[in-house]
């Protein structure tokens, strides 16, 4: 259902890139503001809601307890599921998540495994029985642009305003979930040779390349992900990843750590 | 639990303090989403519902368009996190039948025959659900459509009633719904005609008639409180106006 | 005049001869069709707030080729509806093997509705010397219930803004808008027609553009 961008426009957003400015008058690696409101859905063990510009996605945590994986019998599951649900955007359809919605549900569950900010260790109740299974549920409400870093951010804060439901379970009391990292997503776009960081949907659709850092408190990489059929060259990428751990630790900061 | 260790009434009043006539909070904001071309979100209780219309706009698969009226499609979808115990994403046979009513409940008034060969879809997100969910999508979404300009004869709004300890109360909660002994959601017109009935448990034709009534007086008072919303957003344009003016 | 914010089914008048755009009868009675803002003068008219462009003959749009087709470019206007521009509807005489060459997939163009038929089929045509490819400037989008003020009574606000802002400007019914000129002049034109799209259902609209721009071309000078 996706219409054509004219070319007359493509030219334009291309036109102000080249004398280093953006539709919305942003610098390259700057982001849009961004809000976050934990603990918006009481019927969730943790959640967020997360506005990037006009770019809103919810996350949701749900815990209960289940049989852990054969061949890891001590630690805890996690379970990323992500809806891009039609109200979102006039580009998604009903049906069940395509291989946009996977990829991201992918991406967002890689930053929470990768970083270890979820110690699965202490969710283990029963070795080889029973462990705490933590379902990680994105619902993406308005794209306009990079709901990847959005859904990312709002994962995280989930988590971390996230009480285990230890009593509804016969379990003992409820207690906090213990975090050891909080990993932050970031997301630029390549067009023409030029970066730009947090793009928004005009951006995005004219850009052939993504590229996705994810960084952890310690200002390592944990996770990355290209998507996007252009090209990237090395140069590009060493310049995404600085600016990303850059970016990432400001937003940590100011949004998450507090 | 069982139903007989429920008090559903303490001292005249409903477990959250409420009268057998009273409707829980209600708060509607018009307008709260940028990419759809009108949207609403509605707080009923501790229903958390927001509502989406996109269109008229081209209709796919094209075998579905008719040639002269629009179609109009309502998704009527709960986040896995909206519940309890965690709903698995994706429609179930639920879902289904409360998009079939709800889409029933407003296609009596949307002018479908302006735009032929189109498509109106109303989308509606349960964020959070706390009985009455079907009843707050249908209130979100006629505020959306109404958001996105679509010609309608009328609004609507719907409301339900419900039986509890022998006594018809107005829009039941969680507990209520779940040990109560009926449950009978309505929407309606402003004017009084009713474009959804639905029910389930046990009444007689008199307590019947009693808990209609019931349900209308709630949708009369829901109207109010969707009209004031929408008559409140076009404030804030006017209010952005004078800003605008003082500021040059 | 009098004005009031109204909403679907609301009663505007019991004198059914006072119905306007967006209102119907029943019962002998006007109301509003229409979430927006009632005129009430000798007929009732509602201007929505929002809402789709459905085509008109004679709509001048600008639109955005989507499609090809043998003797069609299939042309999005911003509408439930897209636009036929047939091969013969071009200015000049072209084979349907070169129609890629004049129009390809991604070029704007300033167009007309030739015709609309009751299953909403919409011929487009480029014949008219005001019309045709989009090469340079910049095609900026408003809400089309908008278009009506940004042109004024007989065309009064446009062709000031032209004057004013020594620029070319092609206004799209479907609420497409193309703007050429110097880059300052395309500026001050972009804020300015943003402004009436702010202010559009304010009374005394055209002074204050007036003095908007006056303001503006002040600082600049």
């Amino acid at each position: 259902m996706s219409s054509v961008i004219s070319e007359i426009r493509k030219d334009f957003i291309y036109n102000l890139l080249l004398k280093g400015e953006r539709v919305d008058g942003r610098t390259f690696d700057q982001y849009r503001d961004i809000s976050i409101e934990r603990d918006v859905i009481r019927k969730a063990e943790g959640s967020a809601l997360v506005k990037l510009g006009s770019s809103q996605v919810l996350v949701g945590i749900k815990m209960q307890p289940g049989e852990p994986f054969q061949d890891t019998p001590n630690r805890g599951v996690i379970i990323t599921n992500a809806e891009l649900v039609p109200l979102a955007s006039p580009n998604f359809e009903p049906g069940p998540p395509n291989e946009v919605g996977i990829e991201l549900a992918r991406v967002v569950d890689r930053g929470v495994r990768e970083s270890k900010a979820v110690d699965l260790e202490a969710l283990c109740i029963v070795p080889g029985k029973q462990v705490w299974i933590i379902f990680i549920d994105v619902h993406i409400l308005d794209d306009c642009g990079n709901i990847l870093d959005a859904a990312s951010l709002g994962a995280i804060a989930a988590l971390l305003s996230t009480k285990v439901p230890a009593s509804r379970f016969g379990l003992g009391e409820d207690y906090m979930l213990p975090l050891n990292d909080i990993p932050v997503a970031t997301t630029a776009i390549e067009f023409g040779d030029v970066l730009m960081f947090d793009p928004g949907v005009d951006e995005e659709s004219i850009a052939n390349t993504k590229l996705t850092v994810i960084t952890t408190a310690k200002g390592e990489i944990c996770g990355m992900q290209k998507s996007g059929k252009g090209l990237l060259k090395p140069e590009q990428i060493y310049r995404i990843v600085d600016i990303a751990c850059e970016k990432a630790r400001e937003i940590r900061e100011k949004f998450l750590e507090a | 639990m069982d139903k007989s260790d429920i008090s559903f009434f303490k001292d005249g009043l409903r477990l959250d303090g409420r009268r057998a006539d009273q409707l829980r909070p209600i708060r509607i904001e018009v307008g709260v989403l940028a990419r759809a071309d009108g949207s609403c979100y509605i707080e009923m209780g501790g229903n958390k519902v927001i509502a989406a219309v996109y269109g008229p706009r081209e209709v796919h698969p094209r075998h579905l368009q008719e040639v002269t009226r629009a179609i109009v499609r309502y998704r009527y979808n709960m986040a896995s996190f909206s519940v309890e115990e965690r709903k698995r994403p994706g429609p179930d046979r639920r879902s289904y039948e409360l998009s079939k009513v709800s889409r029933e409940a407003l296609e009596p008034v949307i002018m479908t025959s302006y735009f032929p060969r189109s498509v109106i879809d109303v989308f509606v997100e349960v964020l959070q659900a706390d009985a009455g969910t079907r009843t707050a999508g249908i209130n979100a979404a006629a505020v959306a459509l109404a958001d996105a300009g679509i010609p309608m004869k009328s609004m609507i709004s719907s409301c339900a009633a419900g039986k509890v300890a022998d006594t018809i109360v107005l829009d039941p909660m969680k507990e209520e719904d779940n040990f109560g002994q009926a449950d009978l959601p309505i929407a309606m017109t402003p004017g009084g005609d009713i474009t959804l009935m639905q029910m389930d448990g046990g009444l007689s034709p008199d307590e019947f008639h009693q808990a209609v009534e019931m349900a209308m007086k709630g949708a009369r008072d829901i109207y109010e409180m969707q009209r004031a919303a929408l008559v409140e957003k076009y404030g804030k344009i006017e209010a952005s106006t004078i800003e605008v003016n003082a500021c040059e | 005049m009098d004005r009031k914010v109204v909403v679907p089914g609301d009663l505007l008048s019991e004198d059914a001869k006072r119905s306007g755009d967006g209102t119907y009868i029943k019962d002998k009675c006007v109301y509003s069709l229409l979430y927006g803002l009632a005129n009430y003068r000798d007929k009732i008219n509602v201007i929505p707030l929002a809402g789709k462009y459905i085509p008109a003959p004679g709509d001048n749009v600008i639109g955005t080729v989507k499609d090809i087709t043998f003797s069609n470019w299939i042309v999005d206007i911003n509408s439930p509806y897209d636009g036929l521009l047939h091969i013969s509807e071009f200015p000049t005489r072209i084979d349907s093997e070169e129609m890629s060459k004049h129009l390809r997939i991604g070029s704007s163009i300033m167009t007309k509705v030739k015709d609309v038929d009751p299953t909403m089929k919409v011929e487009l045509t480029l014949n008219d010397r005001k019309l045709g490819k989009i090469m340079t400037g910049q095609v900026i989008e408003i809400s089309h219930t908008r278009v009506p003020r940004l042109i004024g009574k007989g065309g009064s606000m446009i062709s000031m803004l032209k004057k004013e802002v020594n620029c070319n400007i092609f206004v799209g019914q479907n609420g497409r808008i193309w703007i050429n000129g110097g880059a300052e002049d395309t500026d001050l034109a972009l804020k300015t027609i943003h402004l009436i799209e702010k202010e559009a259902h304010t009374n005394g609209l055209t002074d204050r553009i007036v003095a908007f721009l006056k303001s503006e071309k002040g600082a600049r000078s």
